[in-house]
């Protein structure tokens, strides 16, 4: 038996990591002009997936699901920031549109792989 | 909990709203730069200002953002000489609106770069949203 492949879990874990970031730069992107809003960003995915912890299993309807892997948005750090402005706002356009770049290339890169996985699967599903 | 792709959309469109907003603000301050006022010794149009606020939605689990509200910005009119002015004291001076062209012209060029950022965005959630949907086309 060859090891189970981890991919399609893996692939869309990576896909609502990349939804959660999308959010939250564009909740810095909106923000931009807004006195003391500092800018936030997500975790970095390896850190969502080491901080994976077992499930509970939700037995009843009206029992509250989790959902483990959620990544949070945290608070940048200062440093972070490129800059400060008077009004004690640290969202950086040019830097929230970098990341954003980051996050489409990703998700480019991620449904690539899903489509070229599924591809395979379905050829070699597919008899006759 | 909604979407967070849905979500991102939704923020780009209150900062959408946002920067329009300020926009519609600042070609008021513009168009009545040189408004005065009727009556000898009258005040003239006072310039407006616009906050905004960032408010936690609780649907989208994210902060959007809002108008906080217009103010009026305070700051001293400018007088000029003209005794032919309807709004002219007895010495022959006009209050001026306190709009500073040059002012108004760079928040204009912020809002403007403020806008296209949040467009971008939308449509950067559109592309991961329809790229997602494609996956489904095999």
């Amino acid at each position: 038996m060859t090891a189970p492949v981890y991919l399609f879990d893996l692939a869309s874990r990576q896909a609502q990591w990349l939804a959660a970031r999308q959010t939250t730069i564009s909740g810095n992107v909106a923000n931009a002009n807004t006195p003391g809003y500092r800018a936030r960003d997500v975790e970095p995915f390896a850190d969502v997936l080491d901080k994976t912890k077992l499930n509970m299993a939700a037995t009843n309807a009206s029992h509250i699901g989790f959902t483990p892997s959620k990544a949070e948005a945290s608070k940048v750090k200062k440093a972070d920031s490129w800059d400060t402005v008077y009004s004690k706002n640290s969202v950086s356009l040019e830097q929230e549109l970098i990341k954003a770049g980051e996050v489409n290339r990703q998700h480019s890169l991620n449904t690539s792989i899903v489509k070229s996985f599924h591809r395979m699967l379905m050829s070699s599903v597919r008899t006759s | 909990m909604i979407d967070p792709l849905v979500a991102s959309s939704k923020l780009s469109s209150s900062g959408l709203e946002a920067q329009s907003a300020r926009l519609r603000v600042i070609s008021e301050n513009v168009a009545n730069a040189q408004s005065t006022g009727r009556t000898p010794g009258s005040d003239p149009y006072t310039r407006k200002t616009i906050t905004f606020k960032s408010e936690l939605d609780r649907t989208l689990g994210a902060a959007s953002v809002a108008v906080k509200d217009v103010g009026q910005d305070d700051s001293a009119f400018p007088v000029e000489y003209d005794p032919g002015n309807p709004a002219a004291d007895e010495n022959g001076m006009v209050k001026k609106p306190n709009v500073n062209m040059l002012i108004e012209m760079a928040d204009m060029r912020e809002a403007n770069r403020s806008y296209q950022a949040n467009l971008q965005m939308m449509k950067q959630a559109r592309a991961m949203i329809s790229a997602t949907i494609d996956l489904m086309r095999g």
